[in-house]
């Protein structure tokens, strides 16, 4: 398959991520947006990487190129865990102060 | 890492899925064919024991959506995190022989300091069931 | 990697120290005693002297602009504990921890002015700011704070999420994560893709240091956060996160600077303009500091517009002038009970010495002579200058400059000139000679910057 389909699709996730995060109220689901945005970057990246690693392979058999795509790609879930991990606590934080988690409560800070 | 790289399929011919076609044609076939059949052989009874939700022969009681213990909730948190570390594993795994022994005290330390934040989790109590 | 290395162990043993040692003193002489070791090896390895030989295959690459930010970070963490580590006790009961994340916020803070592969910059960025999502919640139960925690909190990932999109895009077109690589185009014109990349690279970045029109997180966050962590956020994380701007625009995309160096342009207008309007009508002191580091940003990024000697200079000596300052005011700030312009009324009465402090450190972030404020202001203007274009974005600047005036005086003014009641404060003796010692090496480095600026040579 052409490198295309893959960037197009995950531009279309990523776009969707950034529409969820900008229209949604609720601060899980606009959780979840953000992580469809990391995880549209995580196909990207291993589409990338196989690509150049194609690329690489047709002037040397033996070439390593496209493995550090790859690596990144477990480097974004950990992380994105770790962001998971203390995202709910903030969220449960909050819960567990006002029993909601609506973010248009978030417009108090401003005065 | 690089395994996961060479495995070169011929990209541009629709016909490589073909195998992929068949088993989605084969699970969903099956799926309808049993349920008509089903249907169509067992008999038909209608008592309010039969209506019932089947969980696993256990009598059912209440609704689903019961609020729960924010501790679960702490604790999944945990998981989620421990859970995803392991990821690293699978590097080292697939290339073990070739890391040789710097790769497995590399591991080793990682390892390291995964357990540091497990005892730090346990001393500050976050795994206490009972407050 | 002395440095990298000793910060993350520190942070561990912190970690520990919060069950095992139960006095609060010895923790807080602990974490002080760290970052004084942390201080000394990071001076050592700029003299040459390291411990640790790790391959990290020219990921990370500690050269005299990175060894000099982190030496005034250091010192900035040193200073900033010493005056405030008793103040976050006030905050919850988890003391050690919070100084734990503080050592892991380090840590990032030396990958980021060190890295040469996007892998590291995206690790340092996150290591920083997962830290400080905890930090800005950790008053549980203060609304205002969990409400700042769970803003800063989306609005970081979300601006995260860009940043690896624009990081994938890029190694998409240039196929490698160091910036070298990044550097090298192929051909007359750079590819869609490498532009797209450095576009929401460039974003995401704006976004982290709170540049217009990304900034709307800044004042609520820094408002809600706890005094004490604020302080900390505020100066050398942001300080931090301009340094990785500023090294990641000169060494990948160096070549492409005439390409965006308008749209820089309009963003330092913008954020100089906002920020600094924007300080005026606030009425807590607290506020005001928020959109003041607004401002102050974007004189920072004046180095990003002009990109050459002057300006990286200009950014050291601009990194530690803004950072001694807004510790000082924090400090003095945290301790008193009411942060209105109005509570500072009759403050050179009540605490003359501390006024008069807080009096060097305002005049140096208005730019007066004499002070460091008005030498790094000097620098960023020249180095802008320097680049012979867009001259009204210097006219714009010294304009600003000139209205920041006015609000950092307001404070001078209610300390002098108003009568009050000054506020029951606890004042200790190191606190004052530490702030003393702040003021002075203010004034210290607005007399001889090359004190400073010699050691990015030599």
């Amino acid at each position: 398959m052409p490198i295309n389909y893959y960037i197009f699709l995950s531009i279309a996730l990523f776009a969707i991520g950034i529409v969820g995060v900008l229209t949604r109220r609720n601060a899980i689901i606009i959780f979840m947006c953000i992580e469809l945005m990391l995880n549209a970057v995580n196909l990207l990246l291993v589409a990338f990487s196989k690509m150049h690693h194609l690329k690489a392979v047709a002037i040397d058999a033996a070439s390593t190129a496209g493995t550090d795509g790859q690596l990144f790609v477990f480097f974004i879930m950990v992380v994105a865990a770790a962001e998971v991990t203390v995202g709910l606590a903030i969220i449960v934080m909050l819960y567990r102060n006002i029993h909601s988690v609506d973010v248009n409560f978030l417009n108090r800070l401003k005065h | 890492m690089i395994y996961f790289l060479q495995t070169n399929i011929n990209t541009t011919d629709a016909s490589s899925y073909l195998p992929v076609a068949l088993q989605v044609a084969f699970a969903v076939g099956l799926v309808i064919f049993l349920t008509v059949v089903t249907h169509l052989l067992g008999p038909k009874r209608k008592t309010s024991d039969k209506l019932q939700n089947f969980a696993s022969g256990i009598e059912s009681h209440g609704d689903a959506r019961q609020p729960m213990a924010i501790k679960y909730f702490l604790t999944a948190i945990l998981f989620v995190l421990f859970d995803v570390e392991v990821i690293f594993f699978y590097p080292y795994a697939v290339n073990f022989k070739g890391l040789g022994w710097d790769g497995f005290w590399a591991v080793l330390m990682f390892v390291g300091f995964f357990l540091c934040g497990f005892t730090y989790i346990l001393k500050k109590g976050a795994l206490k069931w009972e407050d | 990697m002395n440095a990298l290395i000793i910060s993350a162990l520190l942070g561990v043993v912190m970690m520990f120290s919060s069950f095992l040692l139960k006095d609060r003193s010895t923790v807080r002489s602990m974490a002080i005693a760290g970052l004084l070791l942390l201080l000394v090896v990071n001076v050592l390895e700029m003299n040459g002297v390291e411990f640790f030989n790790i391959n990290t295959r020219d990921m990370i690459v500690f050269d005299r602009f990175a060894l000099l930010f982190n030496t005034i970070a250091f010192l900035s963490t040193l200073l900033y504990l010493l005056l405030s580590a008793k103040e976050m006790a006030k905050v919850g009961v988890y003391f050690a921890d919070y100084l734990a994340l503080i050592f892991f916020i380090l840590c990032g803070v030396i990958l980021v002015s060190s890295f040469k592969s996007l892998l590291i910059l995206f690790l340092g960025i996150e290591i920083i700011s997962i830290p400080l999502y905890i930090l800005t919640g950790s008053d549980k139960r203060n609304l205002k704070s969990n409400e700042a925690a769970l803003k800063y909190f989306l609005l970081g990932t979300f601006s995260t999420g860009l940043m690896l999109m624009g990081i994938a895009l890029i190694y998409g077109a240039q196929g490698s994560f160091y910036s070298v690589d990044i550097s090298k185009i192929a051909g007359e014109t750079p590819s869609a893709l490498l532009i797209a990349g450095m576009l929401l690279l460039f974003f995401s970045m704006s976004f982290k240091v709170s540049a217009a029109p990304f900034h709307f997180w800044t004042p609520d966050v820094y408002d809600g956060a706890p005094t004490v962590f604020t302080s900390f956020m505020a100066t050398i994380v942001k300080a931090a996160v301009f340094v990785a701007f500023i090294r990641l625009f000169d060494e990948a995309f160096g070549l492409l600077h005439l390409q965006w160096q308008l749209l820089v342009a309009v963003i330092t207008a913008l954020t100089l303009f906002i920020g600094n309007i924007t300080a005026v009508f606030q009425q807590s002191v607290k506020r005001m500091l928020a959109y003041s580091s607004i401002a102050q940003a974007g004189f920072m990024m004046l180095s990003l517009y002009a990109m050459n000697a002057d300006a990286k200079e200009g950014l050291m000596l601009y990194v530690a002038a803004y950072s001694f300052a807004t510790i000082g005011i924090f400090a003095v700030l945290i301790k008193m009970s009411d942060y209105t312009f109005e509570g500072f009324n009759g403050f050179a009465k009540h605490q003359p010495l501390l006024a008069a402090t807080t009096t060097i450190f305002l005049l140096s972030l208005a730019g007066i002579p004499l002070t460091a404020g008005f030498l790094s202001k000097f620098y960023m203007l020249k180095a802008a200058l320097g680049t012979g274009k867009h001259l009204w974005l210097v006219i714009v600047a010294v304009l600003m400059a000139a209205v920041s005036v006015y609000y950092y005086f307001r404070v001078i003014q209610a300390m002098y000139f108003k009568e009050g009641e000054g506020q029951p404060m606890e004042v200790s003796k190191p606190f004052k000679w530490t702030l003393v010692v702040l003021a002075a090496l203010i004034i210290l480095l607005g007399i001889f910057p090359n004190i400073l600026l010699s050691w990015l040579y030599f």
